[in-house]
């Protein structure tokens, strides 16, 4: 039966215009793997989203389109989702700087103090 | 593209209550405090449930929104006139499907499939912007829907960027840079006719007519109606008033179509000028609804679309399926 | 014949070859089988319009032609120079994989020889196509092996479609024996026999892995005629909904 759309494409069609129910099965859109992409050579790969694919060699193909058609690119990642392991949202509290730990920073060692106290009691005894 | 507005639906009064209960009352201070420091929501913190269903349901539609929303401009792809109409439309509609499918990933991450979403489009169950129920008659209808209703969605979707969900706003950041591309190729489609021959005007202007009333329509109904968002407005879901949204885009838009010295189909239409609020006829919130639950011009149509794309490409998927392996969810 | 019209005739071809196909391939923009695809597959078909646009340009530019967008958009019929391949309606998803696997290697060859061309633009063009070409054939490989080890019903499918596709894609090197040998002696291009065995050898190298067989060239009829006008009947409609904007009124700038 001939469908009335005014797309050409569409009214070449044939509809299934009886109001029949069409489901899709689940996994039937496949797994997800995510995409990391590098902008230029040199950079680090940074995550940009996912694709669902049947597997990497189509993830990698649909990554490149859905990812890289505009931005500037130069390589791309993907890796399945299940193979990321990551923290608990809830321990972020592990990541806290303790202020009291300035022995692995630069500010924690006043160098330029010693050397003016040392320079001002030098000069102090002439 | 997507408008906003009528999109969240109210609780069930029994089933919210119930999820409520299992809503740890202290985790929701702390869920709350946070959105108030203007951090972000992760997929793995803890969320009320009412913040989950209404975050799925909000996402899920503007998903919808953007793979049936290809579907009017697809209409004029086979007769673009000229090589940069011809490209430029094939990547917008692209774009569009590329949005659903970022859109659908970060839906994704709270916890239902996408072939569940897509089942729900299928059925009617999920709803999509009521604005993609209306035919693209003409040419000038292409480029009234990429310069306006593109216009439209941005005020939207640049208001939702700034939500507390962060899948959807790095989903949305992406998204609004497109979208501006889609917004100056349609509004130098739209000038090219508005400026061209006197039949060109007279199409565009036409368009313009029939498009007036859905445009109107885009943000949904006024706020006076709906009361619902304060819970929603908190949380960072919905992120700008209805009324404030359409107000924003007709003091945008309205005097770039007066410029070109085509009307708009309304004589109430004006700003005032002491509140800079404009004024305009209220547009007709019955045919509204009655668009909504199926009774646009192409609302089966584009149903039946969805349906025959997902029935025959049904081969290519299953072909390639491992019905052995287990599905995940994206990361982040 | 002159060297020009000898360019110009070989230059129509490709470019409407490229153009008719993209066109088909951008119907599936929006009605792909899953959103990743559908992405995949609308940037090629817009790829192959550049690609039309890009030939015609140099036809305008170089060679005295009319310009790009009116010689695409409205030309008659007897005067478009593309193959019956390209013609062909979408039909289902096996056939427009097919059909690009086989057309895209095709232009894979061709545009590799054309990027030592005589002819300064077209190789110039065809050192700037070489990585879209080349992504067209990593996406037609990865399909057609993949589908076609994908159980029985896909693999039905793909030989099924192959099988369609075969005669037709043969006339894409249809011989002008006239205009050829100018172009090979002037170094412009190869020649459509050696471009013939070169693409008969690389999509062997898939075919086979796929486990697809190729039907015997001696056993179908190529289907010729494109490159001289003479077409089949989808091209017409085609036409016609390609220009419908256009023509509207031919004077005005859309």
């Amino acid at each position: 039966m001939d469908n009335q759309s005014l797309d050409p494409r569409v009214k070449r069609l044939k509809l299934n215009t009886g109001g029949e129910p069409v489901t899709v099965h689940e996994g039937e859109n496949w797994n997800v793997f995510e995409v990391f992409h590098q902008e230029k050579r040199g950079a680090h790969h940074e995550h940009v989203g996912c694709v669902h694919a049947p597997n990497a060699q189509l993830a990698l193909v649909f990554a490149k389109e859905q990812f890289a058609r505009r931005k500037k690119c130069v390589n791309l990642w993907v890796v399945r989702s299940a193979d990321i392991l990551s923290f608990d949202t809830e321990d972020e509290d592990m990541f806290a700087n303790n202020l009291d730990k300035t022995y692995r920073d630069a500010s924690g060692f006043k160098v330029m103090e010693k050397i003016n106290k040392f320079k001002k009691s030098t000069h102090d005894k002439e | 593209m997507y408008g906003g507005g009528y999109i969240f639906d109210e609780p069930d009064k029994r089933q919210l209550k119930e999820e409520q209960l299992h809503d740890d009352p202290e985790k929701l201070v702390e869920f709350e405090a946070r959105i108030a420091r203007g951090e972000k929501i992760e997929p793995g913190d803890w969320m009320p449930s009412e913040y989950r269903r209404q975050l799925i349901r909000l996402i899920e539609q503007h998903a919808h929104s953007e793979i049936i929303g290809a579907l009017p401009e697809g209409t004029w792809i086979t007769r673009a006139p000229g090589f940069k109409r011809k490209l430029a439309l094939i990547a917008k509609v692209q774009d569009e499907i590329g949005h659903g499918q970022l859109l659908y990933n970060a839906a994704e991450t709270l916890g239902k499939s996408r072939e569940a979403m897509i089942n729900d489009l299928l059925s009617g169950k999920s709803k999509y912007s009521n604005v993609f129920n209306y035919p693209a008659e003409t040419w000038a209808d292409v480029t009234v829907i990429g310069f306006l209703i593109d216009a439209a969605a941005i005020v939207n979707q640049v208001a939702n960027a700034k939500g507390s969900y962060g899948p959807y706003c790095r989903a949305l950041e992406r998204i609004c840079y497109e979208e501006s591309f889609h917004l100056k190729q349609g509004h130098d489609a739209f000038i090219e006719l508005a400026t061209g021959t006197p039949a060109q005007r007279a199409m565009v202007q036409d368009a313009l007519n029939r498009w007036w009333q859905p445009i109107m329509h885009f943000f949904g109904p006024p706020d006076k109606n709906s009361v619902h968002s304060e819970k929603l407005m908190q949380w960072k879901v919905k992120m700008a008033s209805n009324d404030d949204m359409r107000n924003q885009f007709l003091d945008a838009y309205v005097p770039k179509i007066w410029d070109l010295g085509l009307s708009l189909p309304d004589e109430n239409l004006k700003k005032d000028p002491v509140t800079g609020k404009w004024c305009y006829s209220d547009p007709d919130w019955d045919l509204f609804k009655k668009v909504i639950n199926g009774g646009g011009p192409c609302n089966k149509e584009r149903l039946d679309v969805r349906k025959w794309a997902e029935e025959h490409g049904r081969w290519v998927r299953k072909a390639l399926m491992n019905p052995a392996e287990k599905t995940t969810a994206p990361v982040a | 014949m002159t060297r020009n019209e000898a360019i110009s005739q070989m230059l129509t071809a490709m470019a409407d070859d490229a153009l008719i196909q993209g066109h088909r391939n951008s119907e599936w923009t929006g009605l792909g089988p899953i959103m990743e695809e559908d992405i995949a597959f609308s940037s090629m078909a817009q790829d192959k319009i550049g690609h039309a646009w890009a030939l015609y340009r140099i036809l305008h530019e170089n060679l005295g032609g009319t310009e790009p967008d009116r010689f695409a958009f409205l030309r008659g019929e007897k005067d478009y120079r593309c193959c019956h391949l390209v013609e062909m309606p979408n039909g289902e998803y096996d056939f427009s994989l097919v059909r690009h696997f086989l057309f895209d290697h095709a232009e894979a060859v061709r545009w590799e020889h054309l990027q030592q061309s005589t002819f300064e633009p077209l190789a110039l063009t065809a050192r700037k196509l070489k990585g879209e070409i080349k992504y067209h054939t990593l996406h037609a490989n990865a399909w057609i092996t993949q589908l076609c080890r994908a159980g029985e019903e896909s693999y039905a499918r793909m030989q099924s479609a192959l099988n369609v596709c075969f005669p037709l894609a043969l006339g894409i090197f249809e011989p002008s024996p006239e205009a050829e040998t100018l172009l090979v002696n002037e170094k412009i291009y190869a020649g459509e026999a050696t471009l013939k065995e070169q693409w008969l050898d690389r999509t062997y190298n898939i075919l086979s892995v796929a486990g697809l067989n190729l039907p015997s060239e001696g056993s179908v009829t190529p289907a010729y005629g494109g490159r001289k006008g003479y077409h089949t009947e989808y091209l017409q409609p085609l036409l016609d909904e390609m220009g419908y904007v256009f023509r509207l009124d031919p004077e005005a700038v859309w």
